[in-house]
């Protein structure tokens, strides 16, 4: 079985087109992830550095501290749980069955049928 | 009597060919594979109906005007969204809409994973050469690697309308088969040990950092690889309706209704343009092949960059390897994928949300390969 490929037919501006492509990718998404690695503490800074309303610098401790994903979602998890107890109307009634038929001329001729031996007395 | 006769020359019972009954089967096989077993329904049951109306054997060239490559059939006129490349950057826009790229930006290193499982997108081009492909159609064959239906449609749209049907029909089977094609090769590249690593969870990100990424994220990419506007333009476009929080209406709208009507003539048109008289090469299987070889060297790319990251990794910043095969971009899939297979070795080890960092990458990632070859190729 011969072989299908062909290599000879991959010329040197071929290898550099994929060499580059995939260099190319590789460095928009370094760029991306140097910028994003670094953001979160410029970020951090420039809300450091926002006056209070009285015009002193504000610090760090002032600000909440970033929490963990775990933590939002617990506290998420909870409050969820807690609105979901809220109703509007309680859920806690009692479903009231109505126990007579009432009366429908569909049924009407068995119902005196029935009741006959009762009318009779 | 002559009427009649007419009449039967003009049905489907003396038109129908055997490549017509096996493109039915391989219809009938792709909504069977949505219904049953769940693989990509969204996209298996139009393009595989898709693929029953493209078969339904006619008259060809009678000026019925049925036929999708028909002049003035409404099938052709729904595909021109396909051949000029409209559909994909609109996908773009829901799928912009719709992804939190959180996770992402909580551990951002995450990103080169996406950049590292591209490889198969480079490798099967230079295969796709070896194999007598022109560079146009090795280009576009080399992009359903990248697991990324709208892009491989995209490109193709671009470099090879003739060979759209088939790389877009083997780009979205594959994307349907991640469950099936990925798992075999992530525990062949892993060791158990490996599997069970744990990784910290994921930091909260402000909505700054939200609203920054798509604007930062255009401009970075689109100034390198101008080619990719189109699809990484809508993409960050979609992501800024939704995490801006003040255009909600327009980022429902992308990510539900205008999503869903484009997927349901995307894949009626793909399906449909797989016509036997046309679909039925050698080229095609060949362009399977391919499409197969691409998408399982992009997985083991993102696995093996992933093992290489943990040689300068300790501790809790260590990756698991099997999140590296989420670098290929079919959301959310392969991120499912990654997170069965972490929790069949540690059954408390949820790599969800780890692995749709590299997931999201992914997408990028393939969107700027594709328009690095529109910048080279046309």
């Amino acid at each position: 079985m011969s072989n299908p490929f062909n290599f000879s037919a991959i010329q040197p501006e071929h290898l550099t087109l994929a060499a580059t492509g995939y260099g190319v990718v590789f460095f928009s998404l370094i760029l991306l992830y140097f910028i994003f690695s670094i953001m979160p503490k410029v970020l951090d800074f420039r809300l450091k550095k926002q006056p209070d309303p009285e015009g002193h610098a504000t610090h760090g401790a002032h600000h909440a501290p970033t929490q963990s994903g775990e933590v939002n979602a617990a506290i998420a998890m909870a409050l969820s749980l807690y609105f979901s107890e809220l109703h509007d109307q309680e859920t806690a009634i009692l479903t009231i069955k109505k126990a007579a038929k009432t009366y429908s001329p569909w049924n009407s001729k068995i119902y005196n049928v029935i009741n006959f031996k009762g009318a009779q007395r | 009597m002559q009427g009649i006769l007419r009449f039967f020359e003009y049905s489907g019972f003396a038109n129908v060919t055997p490549g017509h009954v096996l493109m039915v089967l391989i219809g009938l096989l792709f909504i069977y594979l949505a219904i049953r077993h769940e693989y990509e329904p969204l996209l298996l049951v139009p393009i595989g109906f898709g693929i029953l109306i493209g078969n339904t054997p006619f008259l060809e060239n009678a000026g019925l005007q049925l036929g999708i490559y028909e002049q003035g059939s409404v099938m052709n006129y729904l595909y021109q969204g396909v051949l000029k490349g409209i559909f994909p950057p609109l996908i773009f826009l829901g799928i912009g809409a719709m992804t939190d790229f959180s996770t992402l930006l909580s551990n951002p290193k995450l990103i080169l994973l996406g950049a590292a499982a591209q490889i198969g997108i480079f490798l099967t081009y230079l295969g796709a050469l070896a194999l007598g492909f022109g560079n146009p159609e090795a280009a576009s064959i080399g992009i359903i690697g990248g697991a990324d239906g709208p892009t491989a449609i995209f490109i193709s749209s671009r470099l090879a309308p003739h060979l759209i049907g088939s790389i877009a029909i083997a780009a979205y089977s594959y994307m349907a088969l991640v469950p099936v094609i990925q798992p075999p090769i992530m525990r062949l590249l892993t060791t158990p040990e490996e599997r069970k690593i744990r990784m910290k969870p994921p930091r909260a990100v402000s909505k700054q950092e939200k609203v920054i990424f798509p604007i930062a994220g255009l401009l970075l990419t689109g100034f390198i690889a101008p080619g990719s506007l189109p699809l990484l333009g809508m993409l960050f476009f979609g992501n800024l309706l939704k995490e801006s929080m003040v255009t909600k209406r327009l980022a429902d709208t992308a990510r539900n209704a205008m999503i869903d009507s484009v997927t349901i003539i995307l894949g009626l048109t793909v399906g449909a343009s797989t016509q036997a008289t046309t679909f039925l090469t050698p080229q095609s299987i060949l362009i399977f092949v391919l499409g197969a070889l691409s998408f399982m060297i992009s997985t083991a790319g993102g696995i093996l960059f992933a093992k290489l990251m943990n040689r300068f990794l300790k501790g809790e910043n260590r990756i698991n390897p099997l999140i590296g095969a989420a670098g290929v971009s079919a959301v959310p899939d392969s991120a499912r994928v990654a997170q069965t297979e972490g929790l069949k070795a540690d059954p408390n080890n949820h790599l969800l949300m780890h692995a749709m960092a590299p997931n999201v990458a992914g997408v990028i990632g393939s969107a700027v390969a594709a328009g690095i070859m529109l910048s080279f190729l046309m």
